[in-house]
């Protein structure tokens, strides 16, 4: 498996906590991206900033709230959400996650729970820029400067699965910008470089 | 927010020693036009001597540290005036130094190796640009002249309708595109040679995205809720005559 970097975002109001756990997840020389997020309202856009992988929170964060935690977990379904827990929690609010890092977990313990997740994470991989065949279809479309719909009749498929093809053109890429794909789409050869006058 | 592996800065400590740990911080002097020649003067002292609020300049000294402030720090400013200046300040920094910086090396590049990913490259830059200039006029020219007047309590505020929570929509995608040019030069086009020249010109880019992260946690984070927060007082006060 390629050594590959997850992004962490951690929401824990304690700032002793969250120092201390920070410290032992960065001295423990796997490759994570850490970044503190104040609060729930702040993650939605973060999470898709900066490629967020793993979100660790505080339970307490979402108490009361939990409409505003099942929202988040299906607009953002790639990431995995791990509770960070130091007092008592009902089992009902803990099997909300996927997975329960305890105050008294060695850090071995919390590093290879981190792992685990990153064994079924494909995007990080070797191929992680390959497009596939339809993802090339749409790109190729989409640089020509058609809209979702256009892609979705030409090609008979839903607006929805353009979308989805969409994204993952632009996590395999790390390019967001339309411009910034023809680029792409020109120096890799999708497309001929005069694909503007054809 | 982001990594925080650096000191909190507090009033005490010595702007020197916070320079050496974090050069980025010179960037925040030459915003505020304070003078790199800090000699061992702490914060306190520097703050005292130009002038400056010291709550509001440890508020930006961390924020390039690495550190949030919480919500109480920011009501706590109380010279909006001086955030107004400090971001008028950086996009002189963008239009005058970074950008003309970037796009020569990328010009540079482009008499070098006349081939067609560079010359698009240097395209999408000079749009990008285009783009970047039109959003920091629109700045200059709608949204600061606003907020001026509103913290000055004027009477009549210009720009007819404005108010700040549309300046939050207007805020465009420079981060992306910069974020894009980053990704294309480091994972996608393969250029011969030239290590030096590109560089200087990822460098260039990385700071610029740097202090452009910083511009708009500045602007979204403690300009407009302050200013938001005046514009409420202003309502109220009105219902209130």
């Amino acid at each position: 498996m390629e050594k590959c970097r997850i992004n962490i975002a951690v929401i824990e109001p304690s700032s002793i906590v969250y120092e201390g756990f920070s410290t032992l997840l960065l001295k423990s020389g796997a490759y994570f991206g850490l970044f503190r997020v104040n609060d729930a309202d702040e993650l939605g856009d973060f999470i898709s900033k900066e490629n967020i992988n793993v979100v660790i929170c505080n339970p307490v964060v979402f108490q009361n709230r939990y409409n505003d935690f099942q929202r988040l977990r299906k607009q953002h379904v790639s990431v995995n959400w791990m509770a960070l827990v130091y007092s008592y929690f009902d089992g009902q609010v803990l099997a909300r996650f996927d997975e329960v890092i305890y105050i008294s977990d060695e850090i071995d313990q919390i590093v290879e729970k981190l792992n685990n997740y990153c064994s079924d994470c494909h995007c990080r991989e070797e191929q992680h820029e390959m497009l596939s065949g339809r993802e090339i279809d749409v790109l190729i479309l989409l640089v020509k400067g058609m809209s979702n719909k256009e892609i979705a009749d030409k090609l008979s498929i839903s607006i929805h699965t353009v979308n989805s093809h969409r994204k993952n053109i632009m996590e395999k890429t790390g390019i967001r910008s339309l411009a910034g794909l023809a680029i792409y789409a020109i120096s890799k050869k999708i497309v001929p470089v005069d694909f503007n006058q054809a | 927010m982001y990594q925080t592996r650096k000191t909190y800065i507090k009033s005490n400590m010595r702007m020197f020693d916070m320079i050496n740990e974090n050069p980025l911080l010179l960037l925040l002097l030459e915003h505020l036009s304070v003078d790199f020649a800090v000699a061992d003067k702490t914060i306190s002292r520097l703050c005292a001597d130009e002038g400056i609020p010291e709550d509001t300049f440890l508020l930006m000294a961390n924020l390039y540290n690495g550190f949030y402030p919480a919500k109480e720090e920011i009501d706590k400013v109380t010279d909006i005036g001086l955030i107004l200046r400090l971001l008028k300040s950086s996009h002189t920094f963008y239009k005058e130094d970074k950008y003309p910086e970037i796009l020569s090396y990328l010009q540079q590049l482009e008499k070098k190796h006349d081939t067609e990913s560079i010359r698009l490259i240097r395209g999408f830059f000079t749009d990008y640009f285009k783009e970047v200039l039109e959003h920091l006029d629109y700045e200059e020219n709608v949204a600061f002249p606003y907020f001026w007047a509103l913290i000055a309590g004027e009477k009549a505020l210009p720009s007819g309708d404005f108010k700040a929570g549309e300046y939050r929509e207007h805020h465009t995608d420079i981060e992306t595109k910069l974020t894009d040019l980053k990704n294309i030069l480091l994972k996608h086009v393969t250029i011969q040679d030239d290590l030096t020249l590109r560089r200087k010109l990822l460098n260039s880019l990385f700071e610029l995205e740097f202090d452009l992260m910083i511009h708009s946690l500045i602007e979204e984070k403690i300009l407009l809720p302050l200013v938001e927060k005046v514009e409420e007082n202003r309502l109220h006060g009105k219902m209130q005559d």
